[in-house]
């Protein structure tokens, strides 16, 4: 092929700059807000960078016998935060607004130095997990909502995968009617939305004693999954070379023990790709786990309810996030070779 | 004695008898039941009940469109439906369009080309009620967008987002969406790029064809597969759009279809007839999905890469 003029190069380049700035900007200015203490996020204009430490403008008032403490922020500009001579006062305040885990003695003990030689800046690391411990604190249920989300996740990748794969063998290897009408069934599952079936769904759990609980939430996750992992593996499944599991029979292997030792592995990647997308199934959604449950959210759930219509004090949901965020994106990108394979294949 | 020799009677015609139930031409059945079983207890009948509700009045007597009625008297009905039919169309027409571009040049070899597609691939692995507050942090008037506006002098007051009402919201949500979704349909038109064979193009740009033409007449039909699995994919999805846009507008203020559903199963649980809307609604949502799907079936026929894995 001929190779690429001068112009097209520049356009390609400047194109790919845009949409790399329009996906690392956002997160890079999300991260900032994630670890923004009390004061910063209230900050404008605000700067995509994290800052790990804050600095404090401290004169001593004779007068009143207290310290004026004034927060620098990183334009170098001051800002009034809190006069005081109670260590309790400010060692609460500058836990609150600056995540800076001081003791009021050690903060008093700094501050003497100010008496004799005058205002000083002083510069103190930030705690980092400030937001985090904050957002378990401030949203109840929020420890129990992240366990709640792995015991779902769980429990829908268990179960599509063992109907999901049963069916996908069957329709991989075995000849009987109406296979087609079944896979067309299938797919017509899998578009099905599963907003439509929630509602009606919470008065059959509720019989079944499964309302509120994990289990029924992955019992309406697994509907699309279970027909999505038996098209995956079934296209699997027909790849893999009969011969070989002929073979294991003639050796006297039964039934069983050649699908567990020589099919099963071989199907390995597309198990890993299906569960991939029961994962994020479960993990993201908010919907269901909303119309599915009461008083055990999930994890997205409860960073949502935290969040509600507040536009207020948004760093300590914005660390909620990025507790959702990590395994979503470790999972992604971990399972994403096998997904990739798969793609070499078949496309989703 | 008795012991042993009992079930070495027993066992053969019992072996026999498994043998009968549990054979070649019976295996698929016994594969498939459970599955069935599952389907039949767990969206057969919430289905049935969801026609049972949406074609019952409050009192339980039968109604043919007394509860569309219902929906249609609603002040945020209409909006609901134009707001989604508007998001759907533009925001799947936008997407496709970037990850086109995007895919045909990501698809030529060069020189950190796996990273950049990593770095792209980010925003798809973030869970929606992370983008919203991704987003969220940004829109307020405080927030980054404008940060960045101002310092970059492109505004000189800030803009309220969050005060915007109307197609302009829903616009805002389709950037957001945008963002969060097009590298799923970049993947989906990568992968179809990837099964095209060189030669086709290689034979094309001998015959003097002119790139252009090789993308028009040679790449983009032998792609129309993957084309239309992902529009119809990304379509079906886009319907289904709420979560986004209650966390960062709030409820009620730009109705969408599922928007409305988590408003009444939400907030207002427990009214009277809040129950029949939210089935109602998710009914129409059902209804337009499973619309979008019959289509899909229609213009793929037997050509697309989802039939084929289905066919195999």
């Amino acid at each position: 092929m001929k190779k690429l003029s001068v112009l097209q190069k520049t356009i390609i380049t400047l194109v790919m700059t845009t949409v790399l700035l329009a996906v690392i900007v956002p997160i890079m200015f999300f991260l900032a807000n994630a670890f923004s203490n009390g004061t910063e996020i209230y900050e404008y204009p605000k700067t995509p960078i994290i800052s790990f430490s804050v600095t404090v403008y401290v004169e001593y008032n004779e007068l009143n016998n207290e310290y004026t403490v004034k927060y620098v922020n990183r334009r170098g500009e001051q800002q009034n935060a809190i006069n005081s001579n109670s260590g309790l006062l400010l060692s609460n305040y500058f836990e609150q607004y600056f995540s800076v885990y001081k003791t009021g003695d050690e903060l008093l003990e700094d501050f003497e130095i100010v008496k004799t030689e005058g205002p000083k800046e002083f510069t103190y690391a930030k705690n980092m997990f400030h937001n985090f411990k904050t957002f378990f604190y401030i949203t109840s249920k929020a420890e129990e909502a992240l366990v709640n989300s792995i015991v779902a996740v769980l429990f829908t990748i268990l179960i599509s995968l063992t109907l999901g794969s049963m069916c996908g063998y069957a329709i991989a290897r075995f000849r009987f009617r109406g296979k087609d009408q079944i896979s067309v069934f299938l797919l017509i599952v899998r578009m099905f939305p599963t907003v439509g079936i929630s509602i009606p769904l919470a008065v059959i759990l509720i019989r079944f004693n499964l309302f509120d609980t994990m289990l029924g939430l992955a019992i309406l996750y697994s509907l699309p999954n279970i027909a999505l992992t038996s098209w995956i593996t079934s296209s699997i499944f027909v790849g893999i070379n009969r011969e070989l599991e002929e073979a294991s029979l003639v050796f006297g292997a039964n039934g069983f023990q050649t699908f567990m030792k020589i099919t099963l592995p071989m199907a390995l990647p597309a198990m890993a790709a299906s569960s991939m997308y029961a994962f994020l199934t479960a993990w993201n959604d908010t919907i269901s786990a909303l119309i599915l449950t009461n008083d055990h959210p999930t994890l997205a759930l409860a960073v949502y309810q935290a969040i509600g219509d507040n536009t207020t004090n948004l760093q300590y949901a914005a660390a909620g996030s990025i507790i959702l965020i990590i395994p979503a994106l470790i999972f992604t990108f971990v399972v994403r070779k096998y997904v990739n394979q798969m793609w070499g294949s078949v496309s989703v | 004695m008795q012991n042993s020799v009992i079930p070495n009677q027993v066992k053969p015609s019992f072996k026999e008898q498994m043998r009968k139930v549990f054979n070649k031409r019976t295996a698929p059945f016994w594969l498939l039941l459970p599955t069935f079983l599952y389907y039949a207890i767990f969206w057969l009948s919430p289905i049935l009940i969801s026609i049972k509700e949406v074609f019952t009045t409050l009192d339980g007597s039968f109604t043919l469109f007394g509860n569309f009625k219902f929906i249609w008297e609603q002040v945020s009905f209409l909006p609901a439906l134009r707001n989604t039919a508007v998001f759907a169309a533009v925001s799947v027409i936008l997407q496709f369009l970037i990850a086109l571009t995007l895919a045909i040049m990501i698809n030529r070899k060069f020189k950190g080309q796996k990273l950049i597609l990593f770095l792209i691939m980010i925003p798809m692995a973030i869970t929606p009620t992370a983008v919203a507050i991704v987003w969220k942090t940004g829109l307020i008037s405080s927030g980054w967008i404008n940060s960045l506006l101002q310092s970059l002098n492109f505004v000189d007051e800030t803009i309220p987002f969050l005060g915007l009402r109307g197609l302009d919201a829903v616009m805002l949500i389709i950037l957001i969406d945008t963002w969060t979704v097009m590298p799923s349909v970049l993947i989906i038109l990568i992968a179809g790029l990837g099964n095209i064979p060189e030669e086709t193009k290689e034979a094309a740009y001998i015959f003097g064809a002119s790139k252009w033409r090789i993308i028009k007449d040679v790449t983009i039909p032998l792609l129309k597969p993957s084309i239309i699995t992902a529009v119809i994919l990304r379509m079906i999805a886009a319907v289904q759009v709420w979560a986004v846009v209650v966390m960062v507008m709030g409820f009620s203020n730009v109705p969408f279809l599922v928007e409305r559903i988590a408003y009444y199963v939400g907030p207002l649980s427990g009214l009277t007839g809040a129950n029949k809307l939210a089935y109602t609604y998710s009914f129409l949502t059902a209804l337009i999905v499973f619309s979008v799907t019959l289509i899909y079936f229609k213009v793929s026929k037997r050509g697309t890469a989802l039939d084929r894995g289905t066919q195999k």
